[in-house]
């Protein structure tokens, strides 16, 4: 053994990049895009629909390119989720449904945040391995949802 | 050759534990760097017992006695 790191993750990338992590966490967790790309409607919520929105704290959505209001709209039954770029260029994740609390919206808003990083370091990860030359001696996801990569390469 | 080994564990909330096995001494910490700069901040590091071993450096010494006879 050598040495052993732990990483916090910081998503910084352009909003295609965000969209593909966006639509593998969509995915895993049975979201179904309402639309890819939308502008911002001003919609009136309906009568007991709450809503909650999620900030990922280390993230910045390069905003090349990104007009305002660019967002993805997931959904799954009655939950809707939003994802987009916020004022202060961080991405932001907001969850509604008919009938649910906030708390619940919370954790699913939660949820959905978590599985999004976990795609979007994992897409990133996968690049620079195989970039710098790396073979794929396995690949796992393990029963607590954590993805396991073992790598290997020969060198002079 | 020496084969280098890295074992990368994404847990589901995204953070990264990166476990780099066969490269001795500094070395490994190259790797690490390089993995911090591709996921975002260092959180903890330990540093096991073959970062402590010699890196492994090969030198050959030819010598040569010439006997011309004359």
């Amino acid at each position: 053994m050598s040495t052993v790191v732990v990483l916090t993750p910081i998503i910084i990338a352009n909003w295609p990049v965000i969209v593909a992590a966006v639509a593998g966490a969509a995915s895993a967790l049975g979201l179904v895009a309402k639309e890819t790309v939308k502008e911002e409607i001003k919609q009136q919520q309906q009568a007991g629909e709450q809503t909650v929105e999620v900030e990922l704290a280390n993230s910045e959505v390069l905003a090349q390119n990104l007009a305002a209001g660019k967002e993805v709209v997931l959904t799954k039954g009655d939950i809707e989720i939003r994802v987009g770029r916020d004022e202060r260029g961080r991405c932001r994740v907001c969850a509604k449904g008919k009938g649910r609390t906030k708390a619940e919206l919370k954790q699913i808003a939660e949820e959905f945040s978590q599985k999004m990083t976990q795609c979007f370091v994992y897409n990133r990860v996968a690049t620079e391995l195989k970039n710098k030359g790396f073979q794929m001696v396995n690949e796992e996801v393990m029963e607590d949802q954590s993805i396991r990569i073992h790598v290997r390469r020969w060198v002079d | 050759m020496a084969q280098h080994e890295v074992e990368i564990v994404i847990s589901k909330t995204g953070e990264v534990k990166v476990h780099v096995k066969g490269v001795k001494g500094k070395g490994c910490l190259a790797y690490t760097e390089w993995l911090s700069k591709i996921v975002g901040r260092v959180k903890d590091q330990k540093l096991t017992s073959e970062y402590y071993e010699p890196e492994v450096k090969s030198r050959i010494n030819l010598h040569q006695d010439l006997k011309t006879g004359q």
